[in-house]
């Protein structure tokens, strides 16, 4: 078995896809070195990320696959799925065989998995849209909490940038710590842990009761169906919203 | 009273209003505004029955004029009233709207005084939230039934949905229910809606500025159940609404016992099953290219509760079956029972790369349990299967309890203590089944 190494890195990802295609080598998985356990049978090789050699992977998957395969792979790539470089490896070099018609080969296991991961990316970044709850922290500046399974913050920031622009904000991955800020004119991501945050303002006191009374309120009791809510509205996103604190 | 009594009064009374759809609008954001509308609409939170709550759902006052005798907030009913001032209603919504809390304001309200000034009212809070506040969020409002058309044509230029409710499908049950509402007083509003939305369209074809008039379209909503009017009537009714007046959704609301006016059915709980059903055809209406006469006529007039609708229609039509995966069109596709919009797609997309088998699509998302009996891959059953109806039917119902009839809200006094049953009760729909009624999947 031959197993490649990568730092963890989107580029590493993507240099290890050249190095399998430059030294005519299948390797059997790509993993990346943050919790490998090492198996008895296999052989290792560790990729050194090399910006030159990713780049000109990313080029062409643009240009001799789609678009949208670029896409696939780099949300597959935020999923966090332990198999991710693996199956971007597999789903590559398919790409490369059938051109932009790869999407449709649902038949097959590696692009069925690569789509399904995509799905499930996109409905987590769909759900997160409407489950962050801000906060006011201070003059005019939001602050919201998530702790998402994949890592979603910045395709959440485009939205909030485009929605609410004339507020800071800051949408925080508890999970992962790192943020996305917004100062008005742009969005970035960086490394962030939350310190101390000030008390809320009498005004956010006041806005966040109407809401909880609001919700509660809502609810027709004839038709109550908790576990409905469950499903639509999944414990692990409870710990972040307002109205079930 | 303070805002948060109110709050609590007119969100209670405007919660069984069903929409809270916020879709088809794809309003921008302008500089130094705030808000955008998402096309396919973002639901914020739902509460405990299950329901999603995407927009600020309220009334502006309950303090109706009308007795209609279905409804909450009618006059003769002792309930706590209240009105919002339109700068309390911009100022909440603005606020839960930077809080992400909402996707947009849902502004309804009981008649006060007259349509006329209750419209005004709309109006105004209506065009404060976009005038002065710039907010570019997404806004549905009511169109007060009687109101003048220049008022309806004004707050269609700020809002992105709006919608008169039909109430009670036919004229009967509205005179029985609701004497004081006319049919006419109904559909008048909606078709001047209809003409504006098309003229607005019409202009924007030839200059690029013309201001957009509701651009999510109009919706409309009925209650279930309260008269007896069989499914048939409900469903022709939605189906005409649908194609004469451009209708985006008619939503269908389970009678909920809100009052013991004699006219009124006395249920112990509102027919969810039923409703379920019919949402469930009204998918059909809306994305499978079915007609209500397929679905049901005068002697079949009710749906069957312990199938969804295009189960029974198939069992009503084997003849169009098996259907060949590989070679069917996709309309064709669609009416087999298992196979959605979804997995329909995807099957088109798939066999031009491959053949399919039984396994692929399955891995596509079809439902096999339902849709073995109608499909054939290469030119093959899944299995040995019989083609008659009461083999599909016995198979399509086995592993799951039976459905009780349909709930007529009588139950059998007893002398002894109530015994726990055996079956499970399935009286409400499973979560599944109202995960399907809300993706339209069946």
């Amino acid at each position: 078995m031959l197993i490649y190494v990568y730092d963890g890195s989107f580029e590493g990802i993507l240099t290890s896809v050249f190095e399998a295609f430059s030294r005519r080598e299948v390797p059997d998985a790509i993993l990346p070195e943050d919790g490998l356990q090492q198996e008895l049978f296999a052989s290792y090789s560790h990729i050194q990320t090399d910006p030159a050699k990713s780049d000109r992977v990313y080029t062409s998957i643009w240009k001799n696959i789609s678009d949208d395969a670029l896409k696939n792979v780099y949300h597959t790539f935020l999923s966090e799925d332990p198999d991710a470089a693996t199956l971007i490896y597999r789903y590559l070099k398919l790409g490369w065989k059938m051109g932009s018609k790869v999407d449709m080969f649902l038949s097959n296991d590696t692009v069925f998995r690569i789509m399904e991961i995509n799905r499930r990316l996109g409905f987590e970044v769909h759900r997160l849209k409407g489950f962050v709850r801000f906060r006011q922290v201070g003059e005019g500046i939001y602050y919201s909490s998530i702790s998402p399974d994949n890592n979603v913050v910045e395709l959440l920031a485009p939205h909030f940038a485009e929605r609410l622009s004339d507020q800071k904000w800051i949408i925080h991955d508890v999970r992962r710590e790192i943020a996305a800020l917004y100062n008005l004119k742009q969005w970035i991501v960086s490394e962030f842990s939350a310190g101390e945050i000030p008390d809320a303002t009498d005004e956010e006191k006041l806005y966040s009761k109407l809401w909880k009374r609001f919700f509660t309120t809502l609810e027709i009791p004839s038709r109550s169906n908790p576990k409905l809510q469950r499903q639509l509205l999944p414990r692990r996103y409870w710990e972040h919203l307002t109205e079930k604190w | 009273m303070e805002l948060m009594d109110k709050l609590t009064v007119l969100a209670d009374s405007a919660k069984y209003d069903v929409s809270c759809v916020s879709s088809g609008s794809s309003r921008k954001n302008t500089p130094g505004g705030i808000g955008s509308g998402a096309a396919a609409g973002i639901c914020h939170t739902f509460t405990g029955d299950g329901r999603c709550v995407s927009l600020l759902k309220i009334l502006m006052s309950n303090c109706c004029m009308y007795d209609c005798a279905y409804c909450v907030n009618r006059v003769s009913n002792d309930v706590p009233r209240a009105s919002f001032t339109p700068e309390e209603v911009a100022a909440v919504t603005i606020n839960f709207y930077r809080r992400n809390y909402i996707e947009g304001l849902f502004l309804s309200s009981a008649v006060v005084r007259s349509p006329d000034h209750t419209m005004e009212m709309i109006l105004k809070a209506v065009s404060m939230l976009r005038e002065q506040y710039r907010f570019n969020g997404y806004i549905h409002i009511k169109a007060i039934p009687g109101a003048d058309a220049v008022l309806i044509e004004k707050a269609g230029r700020y809002v992105d949905r709006m919608s008169v409710n039909i109430e009670l499908p036919t004229n009967d049950s509205l005179k029985l229910l609701a004497p004081q509402k006319k049919k006419e007083a109904i559909l008048g509003p909606m078709g001047f809606i209809k003409e504006r939305i098309h003229e607005t369209n019409d202009y924007k074809n030839r200059f690029k500025s013309t201001p957009s008039f509701v651009p999510a379209g109009q919706s409309t909503q009925m209650i279930i159940g309260a008269t007896p009017d069989p499914d048939v009537k409900i469903l022709r009714l939605s189906e005409g609404l649908y194609k004469r007046f451009g209708m985006r959704r008619v939503f269908y609301s389970a009678y909920v016992p809100v009052s013991n006016h004699p006219a009124l059915p006395r249920t112990v709980r509102p027919p969810l099953l039923r409703e379920h059903r019919i949402y469930q055809a009204d998918w059909l209406l809306r994305f499978y290219g079915f007609k209500a006469d397929e679905l049901l006529d005068d002697k079949h007039c009710n749906f069957d509760t312990q199938l969804d609708p295009k189960c029974d229609w198939a069992l009503r039509n084997l003849h169009t079956f098996p259907v060949e995966i590989n070679k069917a069109d996709y309309l064709l596709l669609l009416r087999v029972p298992g196979i959605g919009v979804r997995s329909a797609q995807r099957i088109i997309n798939a066999r031009r790369i491959q053949k399919l088998d039984f396994a692929d699509i399955k891995k596509l998302g079809v439902v096999l349990k339902r849709a073995r009996f109608f499909i054939t891959c290469k030119g093959k059953y899944i299995d040995r299967l019989e083609a008659s109806e009461d083999f599909i039917r016995m198979n399509l119902l086995a592993g799951r309890e039976r459905l009780p009839a349909l709930d007529t809200g009588y139950t059998q006094l007893s002398f002894l203590p109530p015994e726990p049953s055996p079956f499970k009760q399935l009286g409400a729909p499973t979560a599944e089944d109202m995960a399907a009624s809300v993706t339209g999947e069946l």
